[in-house]
């Protein structure tokens, strides 16, 4: 058992308010069950210091930085922030915390047409009829490409925990461009990009995406073992970066939660908090440690090259085995499970890409494992795998997810003790090398409230510069105006360039963000406008313009260009099968159209230069005006088209 | 522009539309907003069987097919089944995509003749809504009526002319700038391409600049120091505004595709960012400002065109769109100063070249203090990569002179002839006594002979040949120019002027304004030619001169005037420009006495006809220019001579043809002309009663008769050795 005595240093919570979430917070969370997980922590310890001040009221620093901007001065950062079950991908302006966009992907959207257009259609997937497949997801992490192990500005990828889908996200035009469901899996949560090739030293940028799957199920999942939980399994499934496809998945023990890769490109990772494969929350929290489980990428596809795989169900895909019993020889497994303290959640790199760090969740503790020992046992040189874990140390309670400053400093949420600590990594594997005059821990700060991730700016880069520090609180109660019993989540910033921590702005965002990254302006390129000649059914002059019909199938080319569409009317008979294209050819930055169709529930928007379209069944006989929703021009409310259905 | 406001505009606006497209469908047929243009206009090779291509080009009967890439066609006139190649005929979309405020193309058909002179434009359509509404549309017509006459080669740009740049200025279109600018572009890059492509314009394709292997990282001063980083500041004063602590705009810019340049001032990783973005024929410069305005203004929101800075090269100006605008982050030279606003332009046209000077220019409105009025100006800064980044540095390049330079050198002749007259001039009279002494009362041609020959050469050359007739204006002129901006150019493109003024500032404060007024101004010397030419000729008894009671008074009315003006000219230059017409000098001699209408005219005739009768009567009472002169002669040097007997003696007075010799024999050198009669009689020891009497004393004496000193006494007889200073006063 590791040591795993508190670190007395910095301000320890009040144990007043310890006692009460004990007593009554997490009573109410978790059942009398989760005291047994928590009698870890030496409650005995801290001495009773007085209760930290008031952050918002904290004097303002001489130094730091502020983030509050003038008007018309730009943000440093973008943030890029997962939307929680209302299934979008968000941009943010960071410091100041503007939302700055929304893009749709996995669930329809007004505003743009999303799930309106042929064209997201296509991206979204439909049934046979035409209709979409899914309308709701849940978004939990977003991550971005990697070169060089910073971000190259290509793309993010974010998932989709309901329907086990993973979106990309274009980063010149931010907008959705694929969406992949994963076979045979449920409850996909963890998601991370690759940053370089394990084999391949040209590829020096991500090629693949790794996704991690929660919830066993029965494989294939067709009706088979309904009955018999102990058969339901899990697999952990790499999807190729361009094409979206899936590459292969892995048969595993346990389960999946969150992902990590490494910066050399030869270790994944996913943290296990449901080893037991319970299938209630009593024994899945039964084991007083879980695991992060770490996979060999390179062994695993020379595996699949070597046809050493099997198929479930209708999937393709091929999965190989990566379960314990499988791979107990390490030099030639493909996985390698490290043991981590009860339940643990989050598993995050360190930028200097030495360390994973696992969070206990149900234990107050931190896990540090050293990677360059895990690829050692790989080689068959380190006797015993745990030997990997180079600090377990104390930081307080309910730890779940890790940022990093480029100083050597990691940052942790503690949902109970709803604050972040601030502990430095090096004295923590020096306390736990036995010196115990280390002292790690080297902040502490009170959030609002319960904290769930985190993230700092370019944390999950080799260049985390120190600035900020983003706290997604999952409960704001009463930091915001009220406005009924649903409450907006509290996104804090902290200002982290000094040795302590400045709480400096409250940001509410709509329910309910997870994840999220932090990176600097510079390294993204939008695009301004779009060409025409991305889009194959774009109408170039508005002379081209007009209505195609073929029997029933009626094809009507539309131009807009403020402030008119053309043509300005277009007629119609009952029981045509319409195609509506049209084509924005507005050059003018920021100058886009919106395009509705009264009582035939079709409104979608189109930028400059885009070509977007839309199907329909014209079945009501009658005059209905196309207008332009998107605000264009001085002639805006003028700007119409007469669509004529003749009966 | 204010939305709202817009909107209001637009509402008003679409209600007079309305009526008048009930009450009056033709009118609104004629206009071009949105006219629907022939089908085949853009693709049909006769392009003018759909447009009137015969309106454009003058006495042009026959037009070929579009030819060329880009389009043009020929114009042809027949004359006895001859045709003659008279001109070029070219649709604006044919050749350049330029958006207007709309953000489409105002299609403007445009004739040339074949030495490249614009001899027609029309425009087909247009869709700016703010000529729809607000500004008539004959507002656009008669802007682009300015190019009519003008040579495509030509720099013309809208706006005042800038001093002391060969550019032609156009009047812009109040609250439709971006139209004209967009417009001018359209009329000229067009212009500018068929005349290459016809042969009218010769150019060689400036080749672009080739990097040295240069590779520094520089702070931002060593950047300032070298160039490649210059500032462009215009303070509001030069736009009509109050002076203030603040620039209305300060703005630092360079070339960033420059490596040194752009390494230092973005970072590597932000070079090579913005270099990735850029085709190889892109460039980039960036522009950081402070000041209370805005360089990007909100102009560029819906047409997508900023129109406030462009770049100019040559014939060529560069306006940039919101799609060739890209975010500057920051500033990574050490010592960049901080800023408010801030961007990177993008160059995309490939006829720029760095390897060559370019301006930053910055356009802005004037308010015209007087009329409210708000006209178009630029300022501009010339940028050259320093040498050192350029492989084989800088490339020679011919600049046209300044025009002041072209000026002084077409007239150089003129200039050295006019300058031996000045200096001729203050020779003769620095060396007045000689003549003076060599004259009498009754005999003054040793001075006069020097003065009429002065005053002929100054009616003659310097008045009706050089029209150098200095005016209050010009003092007028100083006056702003020394409380707002001085500028040596404006004075220097008058060399005569200029040249005159050196020498009036000169002689007035050492001998007092009478030397110019006297001897020299064009319009005095011709007045009191008049005078004396009247007296030969038998007039004299018909000559007259004011009372000295009256004299007294009216003498004040020129400084009147001249603070009237200069009082004026603070609230109206052009007010004061008017009523400058007090002078009669532009009706005399720079647009002539029967080229004008009849009030003015009669003025000048009036003087000049009075000046027969009476000596310079505009001179001593009314030209401001002499009040302003007058005031500093205060101060002049060396005045004339007086001896203490002048003090009750009359004789000087009684023959001072300026009344300048006041009852106690004073001289008012406020009032001198220099005519000198009163230094002839100083020394006429038959004139002067003082020398008459001691004359006759000394004859009765039989004392020898001394020469005449300075003092205007007889030298002491020098029988008696004075052991000290023999009192003069009673020789």
């Amino acid at each position: 058992m590791n040591d795993t005595a508190m670190n007395p240093v910095g301000e320890m919570p009040d144990p007043s308010r310890r006692k009460f979430l004990n007593t009554a917070a997490l009573a109410g969370l978790a059942g009398a069950g989760l005291s047994v997980g928590l009698s870890a922590c030496n409650k005995e310890t801290p001495p009773a210091a007085p209760a930290a001040p008031a952050p918002a009221a904290a004097p303002a620093a001489a130094h730091g930085n502020s983030p509050h901007l003038a008007p018309g001065e730009l943000d440093t950062y973008y943030g890029l922030w997962s939307g929680g079950h209302t299934g979008d991908f968000r941009v943010l302006g960071l410091p100041s915390g503007r939302e700055l966009h929304r893009v749709p992907c996995f669930v329809p959207d007004a505003l743009v047409g999303w799930g309106i257009t042929n064209e997201s259609k296509a991206v979204m997937g439909t049934k046979p009829d035409g209709s979409l497949r899914y309308t709701v997801a849940d978004t939990h992490h977003t991550h971005a490409s990697y070169k060089d192990g910073n971000y190259d500005g290509r793309y993010a990828w974010i998932n989709d925990k309901i329907n086990s889908r993973i979106a990309r996200i274009r980063l010149d035009y931010f907008i959705c461009d694929k969406i992949t469901e994963l076979p045979n899996v449920q409850g996909f949560h963890g998601i991370f990009p690759d940053k370089r090739d394990p084999v391949d030293p040209a590829i020096n940028y991500t090629t693949r995406v790794f996704c991690g799957a929660e919830f066993h199920i029965p494989l294939p999942n067709d009706g088979r073992d309904l009955e018999s939980p102990e058969k339901y399994r899990t697999l952990f499934s790499c999807v190729d970066a361009e094409t979206m496809e899936v590459r292969w998945q892995v048969l595993i023990d346990g389960n999946c939660d969150l992902a990590a890769s490494s910066y050399d490109g030869k270790l994944a990772a996913t943290n296990q908090y449901n080893t037991e494969g319970g299938f209630h929350y009593e024994g899945m929290m039964s084991a007083e440690r879980d695991s992060c489980l770490f996979f060999n990428i390179a062994r695993i596809e020379q595996a699949v090259k070597d046809g050493k795989f099997t198929t479930y169900g209708t999937s393709k895909v091929p999965v190989v085995d990566g379960t314990k019993a499988a791979n107990t020889d390490p030099k030639t497994a493909l996985t390698a499970y490290v043991s981590v303290p009860k339940n643990p959640h989050g598993v995050n790199a360190s930028p200097d890409g030495k360390y994973f760090i696992c969070a206990g969740k149900l234990s107050p503790t931190a896990t540090v494992i050293e990677l360059a020992k895990v690829l050692e046992w790989f080689d068959g040189n380190l006797p015993e795998l745990d030997k990997a874990i180079v600090a377990e140390v104390e930081i307080g309670l309910g730890p779940l997810h890790t940022a990093f400053d480029g100083r050597g400093n990691a940052y942790t949420t503690l949902f109970l003790d709803s604050q972040i600590v601030k502990w430095n990594v090096d004295a923590a594997i020096k306390f736990h090398a036995g010196d115990k005059a280390a002292q790690y821990v080297v902040d502490r700060l009170d959030v609002h409230y319960q904290p769930g991730h985190i993230n700092a700016s370019q944390s999950e880069t080799m260049f985390a510069d120190g600035k900020w520090l983003a706290v997604g609180c999952k409960f704001s109660k009463d930091r915001f105006l009220p406005v009924g019993p649903l409450h907006a989540e509290t996104e804090q910033l902290v200002d982290i360039s000094g040795d302590k921590m400045r709480l400096v702005a409250d940001h509410p965002v709509r329910p309910e963000p997870h994840d999220f990254i932090i990176f600097k302006r510079e390294l993204l390129s939008p695009k301004q406008v779009y060409t025409l000649d991305e889009f194959p059914n774009a109408t170039k002059d508005m002379k081209e313009a007009g209505v195609f019909r073929e029997g029933k199938k009626v094809t009507v080319r539309i131009t807009s260009q403020a402030p008119a569409f053309e043509p300005r009317e277009f007629k119609l008979k009952v029981g045509d099968e319409v195609t509506v294209i049209l084509t924005n050819l507005d050059k003018v930055e920021d100058l886009t159209h919106g395009f509705a169709i009264p009582k035939y529930n079709v409104n979608f928007i189109c930028n400059p230069q885009e070509t977007k379209s839309v199907t329909f069944k014209a079945d009501k006989p009658g005059v209905f005006w196309c207008y332009c929703t998107h605000f264009c021009h001085a002639l805006h409310l003028e700007m119409r088209s007469r669509m004529i259905v003749e009966a | 522009m204010n939305p709202l406001s817009a909107l209001r505009r637009l509402a008003v606006a679409a209600l007079f539309a309305t009526t008048a497209l009930l009450s009056a469908p033709v009118l609104a047929e004629q206009g071009a907003y949105e006219a629907p243009l022939p089908a085949g206009i853009n693709t049909d090779a006769e392009l003018c069987i759909h447009v009137p291509c015969g309106e454009v080009v003058p006495g042009a009967d026959s037009f070929s097919p579009r030819k060329g890439k880009p389009a043009y066609v020929e114009a042809y006139r027949s004359e006895g089944g001859q045709k003659t190649l008279v001109g070029y005929a070219f649709l604006s979309t044919d050749i350049v995509d330029i958006p207007a405020y709309s953000g489409k193309p105002v299609i403007t058909l445009i004739g040339m003749d074949t030495k490249g002179i614009i001899t027609g434009t029309k425009i087909l359509r247009h869709s700016e809504p703010i000529l729809l509404l607000g500004i008539p549309e004959s507002v656009l017509t008669k802007f682009i009526r300015q190019y009519l006459g003008k040579f495509v080669g030509d720099k013309i740009e809208i706006g005042k002319a800038r001093e002391g740049e060969a550019m032609i200025g156009l009047d812009a279109i109040t609250g439709a700038t971006v139209t004209v600018i967009a417009q001018n572009q359209v009329i000229m890059r067009s212009g500018v391409a068929i005349a290459r492509q016809v042969g009218i314009l010769k150019v060689e394709p400036k080749p672009a600049i080739r990097f040295a292997a240069v590779n520094d990282k520089l702070g931002w001063d060593q950047l300032v120091a070298e160039g490649s980083v210059r500032r462009l500041t215009v303070r509001p004063e030069q736009l009509g505004m109050p002076r203030a602590d603040q620039p209305y705009i300060d703005m630092y810019y360079g070339f960033l595709n420059t490596p040194s340049v752009g390494r230092s001032l973005l970072g590597d990783d932000g070079y090579n960012s913005l270099m990735s973005r850029l085709k190889p024929t892109d460039n980039a410069i960036f522009i950081v400002a402070n000041g209370t305005d805005s360089f990007k203004g909100s102009g560029f929101v819906r047409g997508g065109i900023y129109d406030r800075v462009q770049v100019a090269q040559d014939m060529d100006a560069y306006t940039f769109r919101d799609l060739d605008y890209l975010n500057l982050w920051g500033l990574k030279a050490a010592g960049a100063p901080a800023y408010k606003e801030s961007a990177i332009f993008i160059i995309r046209d490939p006829g720029f070249s760095a390897a060559y000077p370019w301006n930053l220019v910055f356009l802005a409105n004037k308010l015209d203090r007087e009329t409210g009025h708000r006209d178009f100006v630029s300022f501009s800064d010339e940028y050259w990569v320093p040498a050192r980044y350029m492989e084989g540095g800088r490339p020679a390049v011919i600049k046209p002179d300044a025009p002041w330079v072209k000026v002084w050198k077409a007239r150089a002749l003129e200039i050295a002839l006019f300058s031996t007259l000045l200096i001729v001039v203050a020779i003769v009279y620095a060396k007045r006594d000689a003549l003076t002494r060599r004259s009498t009362r009754k005999n003054k041609w040793p001075v006069n002979a020097f003065k009429y020959t002065a005053w002929i050469i100054s009616i003659g050359f310097v008045g009706f040949g050089l029209l150098a007739q200095p005016s209050i204006t010009q003092v007028l002129t100083w006056f702003h120019s020394l409380l707002f901006k001085w500028e040596w150019e404006l004075f220097l493109t008058d060399p005569f002027i200029f040249l005159f003024w050196i020498f009036i500032i000169v002689t007035t404060f050492v001998w007092g304004r009478g030397l110019f007024c006297g001897w020299l101004c064009p319009f005095g010397s011709l007045s009191e030619l008049l005078y004396k030419v009247g007296k030969a000729i038998g007039l004299g008894r018909f000559q007259f001169a004011l009372p000295m009671k009256w004299h007294n008074r009216l003498k004040w009315v020129k400084y009147a005037a001249f603070f009237v003006l200069l009082a004026v000219s603070m609230f109206s230059m052009g007010l004061a420009e008017k009523l400058a017409e007090i002078e009669p000098f532009k009706t005399t001699y720079l647009v002539g006495l029967f080229n004008r209408s009849w009030p003015y005219t009669l003025f000048a005739a009036s003087l000049l006809g009075l000046s027969i009768f009476m000596e310079r009567p505009f001179c001593k009472y009314l030209c401001p220019l002499g009040g302003a002169l007058a005031m500093p002669s205060t101060f002049r040097w060396f005045g004339l001579r007086r001896k203490q007997e002048c003090s009750s003696c009359k004789a000087c007075a009684v023959g001072c043809g300026s009344l300048a010799i006041d009852e106690h024999g004073r001289i008012d050198h406020r009032e001198c002309m220099h005519c000198l009669d009163c230094m002839v009689l100083y020394t006429d020891e038959h004139a002067c009663p003082p020398l008459a009497q001691e004359r006759k004393r000394r004859l009765k004496a039989d004392l020898p008769l001394t020469p005449i000193g300075k003092d205007g006494y007889y030298m002491p007889i020098k029988k008696v050795i004075p052991i000290k200073p023999v009192p003069v006063t009673k020789a």
